[in-house]
């Protein structure tokens, strides 16, 4: 008998279906995958399991019994516990409190420190899973969350535990860790369901898989006996085609943009430093796992933060002190990650966020006055050329799926051909298709003789486009090697801030 | 009169004066530690100033006094949680929208009950109660144990504010809610009903030290007798960085400036009082800005909790 069974799930956000009709079913002990496509609607469907949202139709049955959650709390009395993707952690309380937040025992209402940091610790002994239990969290890795997050799991007693992505923020030998953790959980008699979008995950370590698409689920099968191409259509609905790099010949004349000692500040005041030097038509992908300072620097090197020391020198020319405009006028284009904060003005239309450029490099601008007309040309323009689905030039960039939203930032900094791009995890949050396109896009302007600086924290994005991939860890390049025969152990370990021998450039 | 008694009077003042802005700026540290802005405490000590006048002028009893005096605190603050959790609504306006609604109404109330009157209706105040035996230690006795009921009750209040809000679950709860609703929802919490009993406290607390204003202070009511007092309470919780014992002693300060210039005023300096009056609110200004870059806020302060946002 299934420990979990979801039949025929409804719900929907505004009019639009998350999920349709979803079913899923989960035996004790094993490991489960949620497989499909960001927007697909797993976490929506593991977040009405756990009670954050209210299904509209269909039902939940635990145990063979029918059951209804009002809120997470009535889930968690069930033994079902959840990771979110963006860890639900209070930063200025301890690892401890964390843990046990919203929990009676039977000192209540006092807070028996000693015997739950006790407590804790046997669980993380038992487990693998180190922490300190007195540290606040908001000084811990991203690493260490994860396992406060599954402690916090552990020690409410999940039987069935839901992890929304946990290998994103994770080198390739944590990954590792962890699902052998999950394999002791599964041999206790838990049920972990996965979320992810990773078919080799998928492959190597879970019993079966459950594949979502466009809300609803297309089917459940066991691992054993499918192949990564069946996955992939089920996922995608289509067969994948592998975006190819050709090799370039790179010209060996000077860098067109260099770091040289560059100098920037970090989030909690600690200091990274690099030294990069990219050349014309060259992809240099910066591998690393999430917050080792990749934001920082990309932010100091558009001159959106103030640097600490060294310069960075664009075409011959010394942008060390320049603002954004010039930085950008000397030609960087920007892709950020996060396109609804920093790209885009989501109540605008079209038309008018391809003008947020410097104005002295736009051809839209007559002295200090908009030339309509040429605006619109320029618009419908790029949404031929980008095959951009909009419902008119004017619609707010709101009501734009991802895909089309990040082809417009594309298109905007691709305006007047930069000599540099820099491209900021420029597939986040995309479907397969759209991430097709973007990586072809950028190929396109490799081949241009534009040099690329993508960072990306998917290592499977870096390996794809790169000529030259350097490690960032703690906010400094560990090595920079080239983009052929790659020992992914060894990038895993530089990940994890472990040198090896001839780690040398 | 001796320099001793001076300095004893002085501070017993000091103490006397500071109790309704620590009473209503504990109420709002929790309402803040929660993740709800309620600046409206203007408008909770008036109306537990009103109401607790009222039933003490019509029944005599101090007991159902600052019942009705918590009570009218409580119309208050429990408004403001439900228009800012049921409704999702501004908190800053809504406390505002209270601040003027509360000096109206009770200002309406009161001249329907009086009339217009050229001498303002008065009780007997609640007298001072001096411990035995502590009260005869010299000068802390004469500062601390021989005032009245409310300024025990205040400082129990610390106490206890302190030990819940830095021992109990609860106090973690609160926390949690006010820095990082989401986590605390996953975790188990009830975001909302936290929420709803800081409010409890909130209005309770902010009653209290409104109807020491009227039934152990002045003994008498009248038109916008809070005088700012609930903003000033508002400052007592920043400079008191939202804990307990940071906000009584913020409360002293402003409370001993208080105390200061109603000496000043009387000195007879032949300086205008006016100038003496404003002493307490140079003061604020003063201490806030010395507090200037230390800002802790609750991470999720003022805005509402949405599970459903996406």
């Amino acid at each position: 008998m299934p420990v979990l069974e979801m039949k025929d799930i409804c719900k929907s956000f505004f009019g639009t279906y998350a999920n349709r009709d979803v079913c899923l079913e989960v035996r004790e002990g094993e490991i489960h995958a949620l497989l499909g496509e960001n927007g697909a609607g797993k976490t929506t469907l593991m977040n009405i399991l756990y009670g954050m949202y209210q299904k509209d139709a269909g039902s939940i049955t635990i145990d063979g019994h029918e059951i209804v959650f009002k809120s997470p709390k009535d889930a968690i009395a069930r033994h079902i516990g959840m990771v979110h993707q963006h860890f639900t952690l209070v930063p200025t309380l301890t690892v401890q409190q964390n843990i046990t937040l919203g929990l009676r025992d039977s000192g209540y209402p006092f807070s028996r420190e000693r015997a739950r940091c006790e407590h804790i610790d046997r669980l993380s002994d038992s487990y693998g899973l180190k922490t300190h239990s007195r540290t606040l969290v908001k000084k811990l890795s991203v690493g260490e969350m994860q396992r406060v997050e599954i402690l916090k799991l552990l020690y409410r007693k999940a039987k069935i535990l839901i992890l929304d992505e946990p290998t994103a923020v994770l080198t390739p030998q944590e990954s590792d860790h962890l699902f052998a953790m999950f394999k002791q959980l599964k041999a206790e008699g838990c049920s972990i369901i996965v979320i992810t979008h990773h078919i080799q995950e998928v492959l190597d370590h879970c019993d079966r898989v459950t594949v979502l698409r466009d809300g609803c689920s297309i089917s459940t099968v066991e691992t054993k006996g499918i192949d990564a191409k069946q996955l992939s259509t089920m996922m995608i609905g289509r067969e994948l085609v592998p975006v190819a790099r050709e090799r370039q010949n790179h010209h060996m004349d000077a860098p067109v943009l260099e770091l040289v000692d560059f100098g920037f500040k970090r989030n909690g005041g600690k200091v990274g430093s690099v030294n990069l030097s990219l050349k014309q038509s060259e992809i240099l992908g910066i591998a690393g796992v999430d917050g080792n300072g990749q934001k920082e620097l990309l932010e100091t090197l558009m001159g959106l933060r103030h640097h600490e020391k060294g310069k960075v020198v664009c075409c011959q020319q010394d942008i060390s002190n320049a603002s954004t405009a010039e930085r950008r006028l000397a030609g960087i284009g920007y892709i950020s990650d996060d396109r609804h904060r920093d790209s885009l003005v989501l109540d605008m239309g079209i038309a008018e966020n391809l003008l947020l450029r410097p104005a002295q490099s736009t051809t839209t601008t007559q002295g200090r006055m908009v030339n309509k007309q040429c605006m619109l040309e320029q618009a419908t323009r790029v949404v031929k050329e980008f095959s951009i689905k909009s419902h008119g030039l004017q619609e707010p960039m709101r009501f734009l799926s991802g895909g089309n939203q990040q082809k417009l930032v594309l298109a905007r900094e691709f305006i007047g051909s930069p000599k540099v791009i820099i491209a900021f995890q420029p597939t986040r949050g995309l479907d397969i298709g759209a991430t097709e396109f973007v990586h072809n896009q950028l190929l396109a302007m490799r081949s241009a003789g534009c040099a690329t600086l993508l960072v990306s924290t998917n290592l499977e994005e870096i390996l794809l486009l790169s000529d030259r991939i350097a490690v960032i860890h703690e906010g400094s390049i560990m090595a920079t090697i080239e983009n052929k025969a790659v020992d992914i152990t060894r990038i895993g370990l530089l990940m994890a801030g472990v040198k090896t021998e001839g780690a040398a450039r | 009169m001796e320099p001793i008694v001076v300095v004893t009077t002085f501070f017993a003042a000091s103490i006397r004066m500071a109790i309704p802005l620590a009473l209503a700026g504990l109420g709002e540290s929790i309402s803040e530690k929660s993740g709800l802005l309620n600046i409206g405490v203007e408008a909770i000590m008036l109306c537990g100033a009103f109401f607790s006048f009222m039933v003490v002028f019509s029944t005599g009893s101090f007991f159902l006094g600052i019942l009705a005096g918590m009570l009218g605190g409580l119309s208050m603050s429990m408004l403001h949680a439900f228009l800012s959790i049921r409704f999702k609504a501004n908190q800053t306006i809504v406390g505002l929208a209270q601040n003027f609604l509360a000096l109206g109404l009770t200002s309406f109330l009161f001249l329907m009950s009086f009339g217009q009157t050229t001498t303002l209706p008065s009780t007997r105040v609640l007298g001072d109660l001096p411990i035995p035996l502590l009260s005869s230690i010299p000068f802390i006795g004469q500062v601390l144990f021989s005032q009245n009921l409310f300024v025990y009750l205040t400082l129990g209040c610390m106490v206890l504010a302190h030990i819940c809000f830095y021992k109990t679950d609860f106090g973690v709860a609160l926390h949690a809610v006010g820095e990082h609703p989401i986590a605390a929802d996953t975790a188990g919490l009830q975001v909302h009903t936290i929420r709803y009993i800081a409010a409890l406290f909130n209005g309770i607390l902010g009653g209290l030290g409104g109807a020491y204003l009227t039934i152990v202070k002045l003994g008498f009511f009248q038109e916008n007798i809070t005088a700012g007092k609930g903003y000033i309470a508002l400052v007592a919780v920043i400079l008191g960085k939202r804990t307990p014992f940071g906000i009584l002693g913020a409360a002293l300060v402003i409370g001993g400036a208080e105390a200061l210039q109603i000496r000043l005023q009387t000195a007879g300096t032949g300086i205008p009082s006016q100038l003496f009056a404003m002493f307490p609110y140079l003061m604020t200004i003063a201490a806030l800005l010395l507090t200037i870059g230390s800002a802790n806020d609750p991470a999720a302060l003022g805005i509402p909790y949405d599970r459903d946002k996406r």
